[in-house]
């Protein structure tokens, strides 16, 4: 937890927004669409995996959403969006060629100390659901790296397999081979799905790894990770291999409205991503 | 602590001519009455200034951080701007325990990220402490958390002495204040400790809790109380005790067109973690279950959390939510029976 002020002038921009363009839409679902947006208002998105913009719609409000694009020098960037409140909502309603207004990014996304922590070890990714999206943007950040890395393990599972993400990155990822591998499951058989059925804790025993060796990082919905981090750690993976990307309702994004704090952490700064050592004895975890 | 030494002092007299001066340069806000209540208020002249304190309901944080505020304006065609309203603005007569809350609330607003709207708003005023001599009511409870003297959050603070008042100057705003507005004598400079004497014969009674400065460490190990369950299972989740308190600064943002749907606002304004829906994630997930966590969540920013970033417990005592809590949960209670365990 960050025990000391840092204190700094005002910030006359702090809560003003810059436009981005809607460059393409597509849908996956009734819910979930993805979004590539331009900045108009500078050069570079300068994110890092795992952060997020505020994302405006003018009228509307603003909403915490991740970035699902890796890293680049350009004004451009990817997300991926469930409709679940009244931004989201709206933004689903809108077309190629419309302005939203975006803050950030924000959060302390996967840090170059903990990318530098990765190489050389076994990556596994443990994604439930939309958890993808957040994850995406490591995922496509070390995939077409793949050499730094002893092996890549992509563990994805939804409820039913029409609520997969991003179908044909899936059959990309699948087609790899090499130090790559992707393990699927869903929950409930439908249509022709021949894989795996059974919650994600299923593919776990099917990965063959090196506890101490691998690192592993866990995007899904709030019960999902007891279950991962329990099997995990049965595994004797060390609590500092395990990292996790938690959701909370960031307003301001700056470490001021609170409504994001796990006890005294603010997530929008200290967070999103967490190292499981560091935050295994919050109450507020989960 | 440490004697102060005062270089002026001033008549009551001079005090308020002074402040009728400054009506024309700033707003004035001070302490006043309306239908018998105590209020911080802008007043018009200072015959409307009482310099007796009574509790107010409210802190005078909301003219720092109103209870709701416009921070963006934007129209229907695109343009967006950031709004920042900042007049100047004199605030006298603010005692020990609010402005060891303005310290807080400085500290929390430039932590980091130099929120534009409070500090604009606090770089455009004159803040003038008034000390206490005796403690105001039975709810108060600023000498249990170090917060019967300031530790900041002024640029003037007065002393009250028997027909004058002592003045000490804490910023450069302050010194520029005081030579322009007052008209002052040379002090002997003896007064502020003459005061302080008289101050510690009320107030040397009362010792602060007596693991005060541990507090952080303490109630970090001390989740499993049973005093949490024991004063959050009567809590009632109405928020009152933050809307009242001086060092609550969580806030919500929503957005509004005005009804020619042309312009439209984003405004920030006051909100609750002790209600339910503050944590609510979209999914509809809260990670605070119940009362019982909220209040332990509260209390724990006001003892643990921020103690430990501000250095000062950030419950200043002022006692404002004990009054307003209809189910008479009290942050003293807590702190007592949590304190009380470490023998």
């Amino acid at each position: 937890m960050k025990n000391k002020l840092n204190l700094q002038e005002k910030n006359p921009n702090l809560y003003l927004p810059e436009r981005a363009k809607i460059l393409k839409i597509r849908s996956f679902s009734d819910k979930e669409k993805f979004f590539e947006f331009e900045l108009l208002d500078r050069k570079t998105s300068g994110h890092l995996p795992g952060q997020f913009f505020q994302v405006s719609i003018l009228g509307i409000g603003e909403a915490p959403i991740s970035i699902t694009s890796p890293p680049s020098n350009n004004n451009r960037f990817e997300m991926s969006v469930r409709t679940i409140g009244d931004v989201t909502t709206k933004l689903h309603t809108l077309n190629v060629g419309d302005i939203v207004y975006v803050r950030g990014p924000f959060g302390n996304g996967f840090t170059e100390a903990t990318t530098n922590r990765m190489l050389n070890k076994h990556l596994l990714f443990i994604m439930g659901g939309i958890g993808y999206f957040p994850l995406r943007s490591l995922l496509n950040k070390v995939v077409p790296e793949r050499e730094k890395y002893k092996k890549i393990s992509i563990l994805y599972g939804c409820k039913t397999p029409k609520e997969r993400m991003y179908p044909e990155e899936l059959a990309e990822l699948a087609k790899i081979g090499g130090n790559v591998e992707l393990l699927e499951t869903v929950d409930r058989i439908e249509g022709d799905w021949k894989g795996n059925c059974g919650v994600i804790t299923t593919l776990i025993p099917k990965v063959d790894f090196d506890p101490s060796n691998t690192i592993a990082v866990i995007v899904g919905p709030p019960i999902m990770y007891k279950f991962v981090l329990k099997s995990l750690l049965e595994k004797n993976m060390p609590k500092e291999n395990i990292y996790m990307d938690m959701e909370r309702r960031m307003k301001c994004g700056v470490g001021k409205c609170g409504h994001c704090q796990m006890g005294g952490i603010y997530v929008c700064q200290e967070g999103p991503v967490f190292n499981y050592a560091e935050v295994e004895k919050n109450e507020e975890l989960f | 602590m440490s004697t102060k030494t005062s270089e002026l002092v001033i008549t009551k007299d001079n005090l308020f001519k002074g402040l009728d001066k400054t009506l024309i340069d700033y707003q004035v806000a001070a302490l006043t009455k309306k239908s018998e209540r105590s209020l911080f208020d802008y007043v018009t002249s200072s015959s409307e200034i009482k310099l007796e304190y009574q509790p107010t309901v409210l802190s005078p944080k909301k003219f720092f951080f109103p209870q709701e505020e416009v921070i963006l304006e934007y129209t229907s065609d695109g343009k967006i701007s950031a709004k920042i309203d900042a007049k100047p603005l004199v605030l006298f007569g603010i005692r020990p325990c609010d402005l060891n809350g303005f310290k807080v609330l400085y500290e929390a607003f430039a932590d980091d990220h130099g929120d534009p709207n409070y500090l604009a708003k606090l770089e455009q005023s004159v803040v003038i402490g008034i000390d206490c001599k005796k403690i105001c009511d039975k709810d108060s409870f600023c000498f249990k958390v170090g917060s019967q003297n300031a530790l900041g959050g002024f640029d003037i603070m007065l002393y009250e002495l028997d027909n004058d008042y002592a003045i000490e100057i804490a910023s450069e705003k302050g010194r520029k204040f005081v030579d322009k507005y007052l008209t002052t004598s040379k002090a002997r400079g003896d007064e502020i400790a003459t005061f302080q004497a008289e101050k510690a014969s009320c107030f040397g009674k009362e010792k602060p809790f007596k693991n005060l400065e541990k507090f952080p460490e303490i109630f970090e190990q001390s989740t499993y109380h049973p005093v949490w369950e024991q004063e959050g299972s009567r809590c009632l989740s109405c928020g009152s005790c933050i809307m009242v308190c001086p060092t609550c600064y969580c806030f919500d943002i929503k957005d509004e067109w005005q009804l020619n749907l042309k312009q439209g606002e984003r405004i920030r304004n006051w909100d609750a973690c002790m209600v339910r829906s503050f944590a609510t994630i979209g999914s509809g997930e809260n990670f605070r279950h119940g009362a019982t966590a909220r209040l332990h969540h509260r209390i724990n920013r006001k003892f643990n959390y921020l103690m430990k970033k501000h250095g000062q417990a950030v419950c200043v005592g002022c006692g404002r939510c004990v009054r307003a809590c209809l189910a008479e949960i009290s942050p003293k209670t807590i702190a007592a029976a949590i304190d009380g365990e470490q023998g």
